[in-house]
């Protein structure tokens, strides 16, 4: 099979999985207790069953479920995520507007965890048991156990209270295609790449070690090529294979992480947006959000599987 | 209460808490293993039958999981119950919603558990009686364990309805209410808590600051509110905000306020969230407002009189009703504004229903049928910001705009109709003779022609509708989820009529017409300790909303200044009447006896909550008592720790009933 078939033949995988995660989310947001007219009336004493039940019926709230899930199924299909409730808005322009926030979060999140992950991976694999393995070692495993939004708390109270090198608010009347918001996405970025780099550190660590007990790296080193060029050159390649596998898992984690370092470090993104609907069980925006992360994650995964190819050209797609 | 002895309680406190929360872990556990292993056919929980009780007596007392103050509050009231060796208490907690939905139910009161809740009250008295204890809110907010008194139901009712002596004189009305606080106290359905304080926290810039009982108006408040002659102002002198003198006003600047929540509309009755109702009210105003007391202002009206009032029912109105359906959901087949449905049907039971739309409404208006008519003489020469003049037409049209709207229920309950008189004269008619109609029936806000006109929720910056009112500021910019930025509106009208000639006023000359703080920045930062932190780093000026932990580290500090008010925000718990031998108000009260008040205002809330000695707060005062301290003298002793006393109560009830001690 060649690769654009493969890639194609992914792509269609989607829409089954996609309408899996849809039904499952409507079925477990419904499931939970409350709703969007719940929420906006609180406890209002003033409101009568039969003022909520009105209230409900304004909103199209008060159908059976799969009738629900129909409606809402069939307005998606041709490219209407519906409204939040509460505000009326509608739920297409709030995801693309939140979005790219979200989106340059990951990213930089990403950069920061792989550029930290795979050169301190590669220390420790080449100085295994030594010192400086001991070190990065304690230091992934601190990453992977310290919550997002105690790191995000410690980096705002040392990084802006104490050293006052960032503000606490990010400058929210910049854009965030403006430069100078790359300095601004460090403190997030940092917080949530973090576990990620402590985790891609332990493996890249594992595979290079493993990788290097290997006979052709004997044979490598036998032939005369200087250690620089059989760990940069052979022995990282070989060992990029699982850390590229955990690397698609791992796109999940941030992610999540993302609603966390969202809520800390006050950035607009789809993260807090998240929260918000969840707490407010404004099912259409939840439908979306957890549409939209499926995909990302799904194409995530694919990448990796494109990259397998790159990495070890034996792999094939049949 | 000073800060050390605040400090000191403190420290007590938190020892206590953790033994509280240890032992109720420890009853709770305890209760399970007895009810696992003494299979002496006894049935483990059962209060259900008079065979089956015997103390110490089981109880589960529950709240929501997600306030972690009210766990607490929670644990501290069931680790003093355990003390006294008359119960084993357990203490569970639920997810917000699992837990509404529980507590909500009417099946609830039968299941013999001590729920606990939190309401927000207004300077309504009945906010603070009428939800925890009107049968009639038993199945909705929140009667949860179904009182269900006539004669409790009579009181509260002639309290506020149907009378036009206590509709005009609050003193009569106070009296009223007396009698229902002192049922209450010796009925004891309920023991309500503390009373929540509405904090904001500064910086030193800010001076003259005060804050408000209600969240939504304590920034419209706090910049200018002439009725208490409150101006705040920025000074960056470093002189200290205790000069609050006029003569050190300073004019201009921009304060920056940190707020928790997104704006999510700028649509008032498309809205009913705290922070949206606040970031619309320094755009819209409406035609009274209130002070700190809750006394009312005639505002966008110059002036307003109770003009006639006739003692009717509301089945007065059924010759004017029309027969509408209503389906198995209480769904009711009309597009109109349900004004008044009629009191003896009932929309789930009822395949049909009579209701009163606004169309018959205005006929029975002109019958002279309704409850009260209250009239409304505007300013005139008023412009909105962008230069319309306001009418009695505009009136009459804003309010119809909240018909059907997100908030129709809330203005629907009172307002019967409303009439354009003249060019700036409106007639507004209640339902019924409503001793809250003063404040009621004007609570809605004032929109342009344009905007009375716009659909549900359009007016919004997100929605390119750009909010316009009479208000002293207008919106300038907007950006969802990050910032709301004001500027002073320039053509504000009370700087055309001046503060000196409005009726009322009795200040001093050199009051400001206007809020004197040129621009406003609302920053949107929904998380506490990061709106905390940007308060620290002076990336904001004010804030509300804060913990009791941070509020005392804020006041600790030189740098800020907290300022404090009673609210109207309370929790209670509510004791399972229906359950033997709950029914017995000799338990309930010594249970009341054993709710360490003063324990969970030092402990729980860290000094910034008050001890509820009474069932009123401070706030509903005005119309809610003849004469408070007289209540509170009579009332507090009802109320006050007093495990002895409690102990007393119980064994009277173990005695009289027979009850097995074991």
């Amino acid at each position: 099979m060649s690769l654009r078939r493969f890639i194609l033949k992914r792509l269609l995988a989607i829409i089954p999985i996609l309408f899996g995660v849809s039904v499952i989310t409507f079925a477990m947001v419904h499931l939970t207790p409350g709703d969007p007219i719940d929420q906006m009336i609180g406890l209002n004493p003033d409101i009568t069953p039969a003022d909520e039940a009105q209230i409900r019926a304004r909103y199209g709230l008060d159908g059976p479920i799969y009738e629900q899930y129909l409606t809402w199924m069939s307005n998606v299909l041709v490219g209407d995520f519906g409204e939040v409730v509460y505000s009326g808005r509608d739920v297409s322009t709030i995801v693309i507007e939140r979005l790219p926030e979200t989106i340059a979060l990951g990213i930089f999140g990403w950069v920061f965890a792989l550029g930290i992950a795979i050169p301190t991976g590669i220390y420790a694999a080449v100085n295994k048991d030594k010192f400086g393995d001991t070190v990065s070692r304690f230091v992934a495993l601190s990453g992977i156990s310290i919550p997002n939004f105690w790191l995000g708390l410690m980096l705002i109270l040392v990084m802006a209270l104490w050293l006052g090198l960032w503000p606490v608010l990010a400058p929210s009347r910049l854009p965030l295609y403006h430069p100078e918001m790359l300095w601004f996405l460090i403190l997030p970025g940092v917080t949530i790449g973090t576990a990620a780099a402590a985790s891609i550190m332990r493996v890249m660590r594992t595979a290079m070690a493993e990788e290097m007990n290997k006979e052709y790296v004997t044979a490598a080193r036998a032939k005369g090529l200087p250690e620089r060029k059989v760990v940069l050159k052979h022995v990282l390649r070989n060992s990029l294979i699982s850390v590229v596998t955990l690397a698609a898992t791992l796109t999940a984690g941030i992610v999540s992480g993302s609603i966390v370092v969202e809520v800390v470090f006050n950035w607009p993104g789809l993260g807090r947006e998240f929260i918000n609907a969840i707490d407010r069980r404004e099912v259409n925006l939840i439908m979306a959000i957890t549409l939209f992360t499926g995909v990302a994650i799904i194409i995530a995964n694919l990448i990796a599987d494109i990259l397998y190819a790159v990495l070890d050209p034996r792999i094939r797609y049949d | 209460m000073s800060q050390d002895t605040k400090r000191s309680s403190k420290v007590l406190n938190r020892r206590r808490l953790l033994q509280g929360a240890g032992a109720a872990g420890v009853a709770a556990l305890a209760g399970c293993s007895s009810n696992g292993g003494n299979g002496n056919g006894n049935g483990g929980n059962g209060n259900g039958g008079t065979d089956q009780i015997q103390f110490p007596l089981e109880i589960q007392l529950e709240t929501n999981a997600d306030n972690d103050d009210r766990v607490q509050l929670v644990e501290l009231i069931a680790e003093s119950m355990e003390q006294t060796g008359y119960f084993e208490t357990s203490v569970e907690t639920y997810e917000w919603n699992t837990y509404s939905g529980r507590v909500l139910d009417t099946e609830y009161a039968d299941e013999g558990h001590i729920p606990c809740i939190g309401l927000s009250g207004t300077f309504n008295p009945g906010s603070f009686c009428d939800a925890l204890h009107h049968s009639s809110n038993h199945g909705q907010c929140c009667n949860l364990v179904g009182v269900s008194n006539a004669e409790l139901d009579d009181m509260i009712d002639s309290a506020r309805f149907g009378s036009t002596e206590i509709a005009e004189d609050p003193e009569a009305r106070g009296a009223a209410y007396d009698e229902v606080w002192r049922m209450l106290a010796d009925e004891r359905y309920s023991s309500i808590t503390h009373f929540g304080l509405n904090t904001a926290v500064a910086n030193m810039n800010v001076h003259g600051f005060a804050s408000y009982p209600f969240d939504e108006t304590v920034y419209s408040y706090a910049l200018h509110a002439p009725f208490d002659e409150q101006v705040a102002w920025l000074d960056e002198s470093g002189a200290s905000p205790n000069d609050t003198d006029l003569s050190d006003l300073q004019e201009g600047g921009t304060l920056r306020v940190g707020v928790g929540a997104n704006i999510d509309s700028f649509d008032p009755p498309y809205s009913t969230d705290t922070t949206s109702t606040m970031a619309q009210g320094f755009i819209f105003e409406g035609l009274t407002a209130t002070d700190a007391e809750g006394i009312v202002y005639p505002w966008l009206a110059e002036s307003y009189e109770l003009v006639d009032t006739n003692d009717i029912e509301r089945v007065a109105y059924e010759d004017y009703m029309i027969t509408v359906d209503a389906d198995e959901d209480g769904v009711i087949d009309t597009e109109e504004q349900v004004i008044v449905q009629h009191p003896e049907d009932d929309p789930v039971a009822d395949d049909e229903v009579r209701v009163l739309t606004p169309e018959e409404a205005a006929d029975a208006v002109a019958d002279d049928v309704f409850g009260m008519q209250y009239r409304y003489e505007l300013h005139e020469g008023v412009e909105f910001s962008n230069g319309e003049e306001l009418t009695a037409e505009h009136v009459v049209n804003s309010l119809r705009r909240y018909e059907n709207s997100d908030l129709s229920a809330q203005t629907f309950d009172s307002v019967l109709h409303i009439e354009e008189v003249d060019e700036y004269t409106v007639d507004i008619f209640g339902q019924v003779v409503d001793a809250e109609g003063e404040r009621e029936l004007p609570g809605f806000l004032i929109f342009t022609e344009e905007q009375a006109q716009a659909e549900g929720g359009e007016i919004d910056p997100r929605q390119e509708f750009t909010p316009i009112g009479t208000g002293p500021y207008v919106l300038d910019d907007f950006s969802d989820e990050q910032f709301a930025e004001y500027e002073r509106n320039d053509n504000y009208w009370l700087e055309d009529i001046g503060v000196e000639n409005l009726e009322w006023f009795d200040g001093p000359s050199d009051f400001p017409n206007a809020p004197v703080i040129e621009r406003l920045e609302l920053e949107i930062i929904p998380d506490n300790a990061t709106r905390s932190a940007a308060l620290q780093n002076d990336e904001i000026d004010v804030t509300t909303g804060l913990t009791s932990a941070t509020l005392d580290d804020f006041d600790e500090s030189d740098d800020f200044f907290v300022y404090s008010v009673e609210a109207g925000g309370y929790d209670y718990i509510q004791y399972p009447l229906d359950v033997e031998p709950w029914d017995d108000k000799r338990l309930r009260q010594a249970v009341n006896h054993l709710v360490p008040r003063e324990a969970i205002v030092s402990n729980i809330f860290a000094g910034w909550a008050s001890e509820a000695w009474t069932d009123i707060p401070e706030l509903a005062r005005g119309a809610g008592t003849a004469d408070f301290d007289a209540l509170e003298d009579e009332i507090r002793p009802t109320n006050e720790f007093d495990p002895e006393r409690a102990a007393e109560l119980i064994e009277e009830v173990i005695e009289d009933r027979g009850y097995p001690m074991n």
